[in-house]
């Protein structure tokens, strides 16, 4: 009983996690990649990794199947945050959640396109979060460690806690177990720095917009 | 969203807290610093092999305060150490026996190589004898789990479902495989260490190596191998005993040789000063030979 309702609360939040999650196409020909993204505002405005825009023409795929032209808002390669915009009204957002209260042991949900893999999914738990995690360089950058299978294409993706709140955008990865997310509360922080973009409320009826 | 997926999630982040209150950083090595478990109030049990150096020790506790250490003592063939350091008001952990555990159980692994506490989560993978890991290692039980084993997080807790602790993680024990040393295994190498400082081992005194019984014999005793004696160390137990070059042995108090390994395994430390039957055969004979075993040194 127990194992099929948390079957049913992992596919919930997988359902919550797709709504957001787009992917991200850039160059052209034989130097084509493909990333992922999440929607941050219904306005267009998509979230995703530095490393993932930076191959020159960009379109993003959303949930819906459209696939639109993109422009790079803002880029920080440091962080390794872009925003990204496209011609939309009405998308669906996920529920910020409060990536500074995650806790070690915690359970989360990374979605993304695995080698290209439309919506592959990997859910786990927290190891630790912080600016002094193993493994990491100590530069103040804040990580979430997590034991769960991200893969190439997985970055830029949504990372979610267990009530399918947005804590995290799916990063790097320092070996095949273990993957690193960026903190949301880093990404609000970057996202006010580069275009003033303040956070929207939740959308109460994403679901609806989408289904 | 689900209430079951939620509440475990939550109930994970308060297990990985609750077991924490019981877990240190160890500091004894170069490279990053590893995980610690306390025993009781001012001891540390960690793996061996992140404690490198004997001495300038350090034990972080969980409310942040850094402490010195000093070594207990070191068994390399459990992987563990033992360490004395002020541990204030966090608690001893309470352990769990491996009887108790199921292959499939759910199990955190903790650690704590930096200020906070952390965790991953996995299932038991396997539970048997500890007979299928190599002969110099004296562990009761091979618990196998599939946990990642996070860089720093040899020496920590492996949790179970109810925060007792089932052993002590050790990436060191086999290459790509997380195992764990078992609480009784800990129990009694903690306890020597503290009482002795080393590990006490058993002694007989010969090198001998399997041999074919013949077949008779093999029928008759129900094992197709013994260990051929090639040398008797003068003066040792064997030797007292009167054991001869050429005897083959095939039992010791009780427990089959097969294979060199098993007379090792058979030498405990509590088996010294203890007078045994040692099964043999020469000349074809079966015969029961006494020894009191010594200690190896």
């Amino acid at each position: 009983m127990v194992l099929h309702e948390l079957n049913q609360g992992l596919a919930a939040v997988a359902d919550t996690a797709r709504r957001s999650l787009v992917r991200v196409n850039s160059g052209r020909g034989p130097m084509r990649g493909n990333g992922s993204g999440t929607i941050w505002q219904a306005d267009g405005l998509i979230v995703t990794n530095a490393h993932v825009v930076g191959r020159g023409a960009l379109s993003v795929t959303l949930p819906d199947g459209r696939n639109l032209p993109a422009r790079v808002l803002a880029a920080d390669a440091v962080l390794d945050l872009a925003a990204v915009m496209v011609e939309a009204s009405g998308l669906p957002t996920v529920t910020l959640g409060d990536s500074k209260r995650l806790q070690a042991g915690e359970i989360v949900f990374a979605m993304g396109y695995p080698y290209g893999v439309d919506g592959g999914s990997t859910g786990g738990v927290v190891i630790g979060t912080g600016a002094d995690l193993p493994e990491m360089p100590i530069n103040n950058r804040e990580w979430i460690a997590l034991s769960l299978h991200l893969r190439p294409g997985h970055s830029g993706g949504p990372l979610l806690d267990s009530a399918g709140r947005l804590v995290g955008i799916n990063t790097m990865i320092t070996g095949p177990n273990v993957g690193f997310a960026i903190p949301v509360h880093v990404v609000k922080r970057f996202l006010r720095a580069a275009i003033g973009a303040v956070e929207v409320p939740p959308n109460p009826n994403a679901r609806a917009a989408i289904y | 969203m689900s209430d079951v997926l939620q509440s475990l999630s939550h109930e994970l982040a308060a297990l990985t807290e609750k077991a924490g209150a019981s877990v240190v950083r160890v500091e004894g090595r170069r490279r990053l610093p590893a995980t610690g478990v306390i025993y009781a109030p001012g001891i540390v049990v960690t793996a061996n092999h992140v404690v490198e150096r004997d001495e300038d020790l350090v034990v972080g506790l969980p409310d942040g305060k850094t402490v010195p250490a000093t070594l207990a003592g070191r068994d390399p063939s459990t992987d563990l150490a033992v360490l004395r350091a002020e541990t204030g008001n966090a608690p001893a952990a309470t352990w769990v026996d491996p009887s108790e555990l199921k292959v499939g159980h759910l199990v955190l692994a903790l650690g704590r190589p930096a200020e906070s506490i952390m965790a991953t989560l996995g299932v038991i993978s396997a539970l048997e004898d500890g007979s299928k890991l190599p002969s110099e290692m004296q562990i009761d039980t091979w618990l196998q789990t599939d946990v990642v084993m996070y860089p720093g997080f040899s020496g920590g807790p492996l949790v179970g479902a109810d925060g007792k602790l089932l052993g002590i993680n050790s990436s060191a024990l086999m290459r790509g495989i997380s195992l764990a040393v078992p609480a009784p295994t800990i129990r009694r190498v903690a306890d020597t260490l503290l009482q002795h400082g080393k590990m006490k081992r058993g002694f007989l005194g010969v090198g001998a190596q399997a041999a074919k019984l013949p077949r008779a014999l093999a029928e008759r005793l129900g094992q197709e191998m013994g260990l051929i004696v090639m040398t008797v160390e003068p003066g040792s137990p064997a030797d007292q005993g009167g054991l001869y070059m050429g005897d083959t042995l095939v039992a010791l108090d009780g427990h089959p040789l097969r294979e060199p390994e098993a007379l090792i395994r058979a030498l405990t430390g509590d088996m010294i000063g203890k007078k045994v039957v040692l099964k043999v055969v020469r000349s074809g004979e079966l015969r029961e030979i006494a020894v009191t075993i010594g200690e190896r040194k």
